[in-house]
């Protein structure tokens, strides 16, 4: 039976050639995207997950707001891993990772370059599920300077030999590492990643007691079965215990006083959680993660998709329900009961859909490499063979024939057999209302993802076009100058020779990209303020970042040390109470010997020194050339000053590589994620209203036969052939019309919310509404016209012929 | 076999009650071979439909084989109908996705008949109509008689115990309907219980009884 099912379902899917060409061809980009999807998303919900203990690893963060500073760090104190384990029954063990920027490793005299390096506590390798090939297996890390290295760097340094009891140096620390293992390395869907894990057994930073100064990723081993809410109620009081102390002396106010106004504390993380629902700030984050509001968005999208070709699958079958009617009018006269005839149709829909994932499985070889460019992933087509995929890969057909199947297929079979014979079914009433409805949902999705495209691009647009508050184009950064140690200087007088170079700033903190960073508390009158942020620059940055000095001076020799005097920014000037006259004015940051009081000589205009996700936060610069240096080039294409920067940096520093950057680029990449997230976006826009209009395509054929003889009858009678396109378009055009009804108010409401991420962000106009109304009308119009352009071309005749 | 006592079956039409069956008794006895006369609209198609229990009426009683047609629920209908009756169209009716084989077989696949079985009796009939040459063309590629041969072998293969033909041969030239008529004749020798509905005297002859259908009434029994 099943055969036989099988086998006229084949038969019907082959005489309906058109019908079937939509339904499959939908299904199949439907299916595609759903396969992309399901192995973009399994990957990113992978992480982390290959450690075995991953469901009981919590990491502790720090949440803090004070005199409305808004701190979230991934970092904790450095004697919290130790106290948690001491005072707490529910921690079984406790680890401590540092991240060490910087490392340049040499070994035995030659120069391996820039590696990864971390700081880990001895015990590592009991909380994380790192594989040690070779080597010390049980305690690798028991001695001080003694590290663990990937296999690619072993193989890197060493080639086939030995690692194990070789010295490795870091060069610009001139640390001596000892290698006691090799461990596999750190699978991609890992949070970090590191070549080296060295002992903090040797690390001075790892023995500090301070609980007001944050280094370490803390991460703990909850003992089994025990909550996280339980551990984390006892954080506050553990807090206070310790840090209250230590408060007093450093800001001279008790715990429970600063508690009043501020809030401060301890929170866990669930390891599992931290590559999707970080949100820390990113000084303190080890790598860029992902956002689960990505995997929800693209999830949503692969649903989309599928449900619109399904409803393809579901119009067309009822639309087309009179050309059926016929067959099960005489089926049910040859003894055929609803369930047989409800088997036939949901095969005919099962073969539609296996066809079309045989097809999708095709189209996802065939656009993989593209995907994985796209999303930044290396997901192989080998995956979608796991005993895993294949299973829910065919759980997804059957979901399909019965998503797609039943309708058509409890529709079609109830007909009465006698009207079903007759041909008295014209396929209308009560199907076509569904039909409509579902049209609707059809464009209320395409018109949706096209606002969302629009909305993504202008913001995108807006970020490249915004202004900052300082010139990001024809920056040139190298923030490795230090490197020169003594010819510094000299290096930069070179550049500055270069008649294409405008100016040259000595400074290693950058509006963009990576940047030093310091951050200190701040006094008024001796009380604590909060912390602010400080530049270290010299009297170039200024102009050569093209800020704009709005009161007082610049930097400037002729003034002498300057050392005790700052330009702060409008937001600090605010903050600080300064008003519309900041210079001259007074206030006390925190140093090594205690507080130091500091003057106010220039207010400068808020200038975009975070991503545009954030507002400006107060900022204070002060003199203190250091680091790198950031070139203004006069001209737009920098090439030339590249080139001429790498000739003099060798002359200088022929170890090393010049390592540069773009600011431009790097500004960029601030953003990549909503970057690939709009390039990804406008791909399944294009792909949903391909799929929708394809639907609509076959409705529009349909109709256009059915009303074939009409439309004769409409010609002889004097009829133009605009009328009738009108006459077979109105309708559908009507409902594109009602989607946008729908469409527009939700995904305005939606893309909102997702502008919200950004504190600088568009206003979402009317205009981009009418322009999503035009885009989608027009193609909508443009896949009904041709085919009803083309019934109503025909010559009349001919339909009045066929009766 | 079957017995209709006082059958109203009527349409509303604005408001007003067109009867298309009106006060029809009708007793059929196993083994007869029943012809069913009358012009366009007197009934013919109506009073089939209903013995095939595919249409309903609002009033009267309807027994097959003292089984009480008209208390029973659609569902139980539907199977008295497939165990006992096999339907002849006019205009054939055949699955025209399906071969002459395939199209005889699907109401045997429909009694989830096994496989070998099928096949024995598929053979069977194709051999007694002459059709075993025929068996993997499509409907349209047959002429006119040779389809209705084949749905009346479609109908036969249940071994049903009536057969309903509404106007079996009104597609037909008459050399092709004398056949068909003979083919009806044997069948009935055989023993298997045949009611038709036709326009043709000379058909109606091959009958055993012929009534004659006017507004819904029978006027000649």
């Amino acid at each position: 039976m099943i055969r036989n099912y099988l086998k006229t379902g084949w038969r019907n899917i082959e005489k309906n050639k058109g019908t079937s060409t939509v339904n499959i061809a939908g299904l199949a980009l439907g299916i595609a995207s759903v396969i992309m999807i399901m192995l973009y998303v399994s990957d990113e919900l992978s992480y982390d997950r290959f450690n075995k203990k991953a469901d009981r690893i919590v990491r502790v963060v720090f949440n803090a707001n004070v005199n409305g500073e808004e701190m979230k760090e991934a970092v904790v104190m450095a004697p919290v891993a130790q106290t948690l384990k001491n005072d707490l029954p529910e921690v079984v063990d406790a680890t401590r990772l540092a991240k060490s920027y910087n490392n340049r490793l040499d070994y035995n005299g030659s120069y391996y370059g820039q590696s990864s390096l971390g700081y880990v506590d001895p015990n590592f390798f009991d909380v994380f599920t790192l594989p040690i090939t070779s080597g010390n297996k049980n305690n690798p890390l028991n001695k001080p300077n003694s590290v663990v290295i990937s296999e690619t760097l072993a193989k890197n340094i060493f080639g086939n030999a030995d690692p194990v009891g070789k010295i490795i140096t870091v060069t610009n620390r001139d640390e001596q590492l000892n290698v006691s293992a090799v461990m596999q390395d750190i699978p991609e869907n890992s949070h970090f990643h590191f070549d080296l894990l060295v002992s903090t057994l040797g690390y001075a930073q790892a023995r500090k007691t301070s609980w007001m100064e944050s280094d370490f990723f803390t991460y703990l081993v909850l003992k089994e079965g025990v909550a996280i809410s339980e551990v984390e109620a006892k954080l506050p009081a553990i807090n206070k215990k310790y840090m209250g102390p230590q408060m007093m002396d450093a800001i001279g106010m008790s715990y429970d006083e600063f508690q009043k106004d501020n809030s401060i504390g301890l929170f866990l993380q669930p390891l599992t959680d931290i590559h999707l629902h970080s949100d820390f700030s990113d000084s303190t984050t080890l790598e860029q993660g992902g956002d689960i509001k990505y995997i929800y968005i693209f999830s949503a999208i692969a649903i989309f998709m599928l449900v619109i070709a399904c409803i393809n699958f579901m119009n067309l079958a009822t639309a087309s329900a009179s050309k059926r009617s016929k067959e099960v009018g005489i089926r049910k006269v040859l003894g055929s009961n609803k369930n047989q005839l409800i088997y036939q149709f949901l095969a005919e829909a099962f073969i539609s859909t296996l066809v079309a994932t045989i097809l999708a499985i095709v189209l996802f070889l065939l656009t993989l490499p593209f995907f994985n460019q796209l999303a930044g992933k290396a997901i192989e087509f080998s995956s979608l063979l796991k005993p895993g995929y294949l299973l829910s890969l065919f759980g997804l057909i059957l979901l399909i024939t019965i998503l797609a199947g039943s309708y058509p297929a409890f529709y079609l079979s109830s007909f009465n057999p006698l009207n079903a014979l007759k041909a008295k079914f014209s396929g209308n009433g009560k199907g076509s209302g569904i039909r409509s409805g579902l049209v609707i949902f059809q464009f209320v999705i395409s018109a949706g993802l096209i606002v969302a495209t629009l909305v993504v691009r202008e913001q995108m647009n807006y970020i490249q076009n915004k202004d900052l508050g300082y010139q990001k184009d024809q920056l040139l950064v190298v923030r490795n100058t230090y490197l020169l140690q003594n010819n510094e200087d000299n290096f930069i007088q070179e550049i500055e020779n270069d008649p294409r170079v405008a100016s040259v700033t000595h400074s290693a903190f950058v509006p963009a990209g990576e940047s030093d960073n310091e951050v200190g508390g701040i006094f008024q009158n001796g009380e604590f303020l909060r912390r602010m942020y400080f530049y270290n620059i010299d009297e170039n940055y200024i102009p050569t970042m093209g800020m704009n000095l709005l009161q007082g001076r610049n930097f400037s020799d002729e003034f002498g040390n300057e050392s005790n005097k700052v330009i702060i920014n409008e937001k600090a000037a605010e903050i600080l109470g300064f008003g519309k006259d900041a210079v001259g004015k007074t206030f006390q940051r925190d140093t090594n010997e205690g507080l130091r009081d500091i003057t106010v000589i220039g207010v400068i205009q808020n200038f975009n020194w975070k991503s545009l996700h954030q507002e400006i936060e107060p900022l204070i610069l002060k003199k203190n050339p250091y680091g790198g240096i950031i070139i203004r080039s006069k001209t737009a294409d920098m090439s030339g000053v590249i080139e001429n920067l790498d000739l003099i940096w060798n002359q200088f520093h022929p170890k090393e590589a010049l390592d540069y950057s773009v600011l431009d680029d790097a500004y960029n990449y601030t953003y990549i994620k909503e970057r690939k997230m709009g390039t990804i976006l406008t791909h399944f826009a294009v792909l949903t209203i391909i799929v929708a209009c394809l639907g609509l395509f076959g409705l529009v054929t349909f109709t256009s036969e059915q009303r074939f003889k009409e439309i004769g009858i409409r010609k002889v009678l004097g009829s133009s052939a605009t009328q009738i396109v009108a006459l077979l378009s109105k309708d559908f055009i009507k409902l594109v019309g009602i989607s946008f009804v729908i469409a527009f108010p939700l995904s305005y409401y939606l893309m909102n919310k997702w502008l919200q991420d950004f504190a600088y962000r568009i206003d979402i106009q009317w205009q981009l509404f009418l322009l999503a109304a035009v885009i989608t009308m027009g193609i909508a119009f443009l896949t009904i016209g041709i085919k009803s352009f083309k019934a109503a071309c025909a010559n009349p005749i001919k339909s009045l012929k066929t009766e | 076999m079957l017995k209709l006592n006082h059958l109203y079956k009527w349409v509303k039409s604005g408001g007003k009650r067109i009867f298309l069956l009106n006060d029809l008794s009708l007793n059929v006895k196993q083994g007869e071979f029943l012809s069913i006369m009358g012009p366009s609209g007197s009934g013919k198609s109506t009073l089939l439909n209903i013995i095939a229990m595919l249409d309903e009426f609002q009033e009267g009683e309807y027994y097959f084989e003292d089984e009480a047609i008209h208390q029973l629920k659609p569902k139980k209908r539907t199977e008295i109908f497939n165990e006992n009756i096999g339907f002849i169209f006019q205009a054939y009716h055949l699955l025209d996705d399906l071969t002459v084989y395939e199209n005889i077989e699907t109401p045997l696949l429909y009694k989830n008949v096994k496989s070998s079985e099928r096949k024995a009796l598929v053979a069977d009939i194709l051999d007694r109509f002459n059709i075993v040459g025929k068996k993997d063309l499509f409907p349209h590629q047959l002429s006119g008689g040779q389809q209705q041969l084949v749905g009346i072998a479609r109908a036969l293969i249940i071994k049903p115990k009536l057969i309903l033909a509404d106007e079996p041969t009104g597609n037909l030239n008459s050399k092709q309907s004398d056949e068909i008529m003979q083919l009806f004749n044997e069948l009935n020798q055989e023993g298997v219980t045949i009611i038709q509905a036709t326009h043709s005297e000379s058909n109606a002859e091959y009958g055993s009884r012929t009534i004659h259908l006017l507004d819904g009434s029978a006027t000649k029994l």
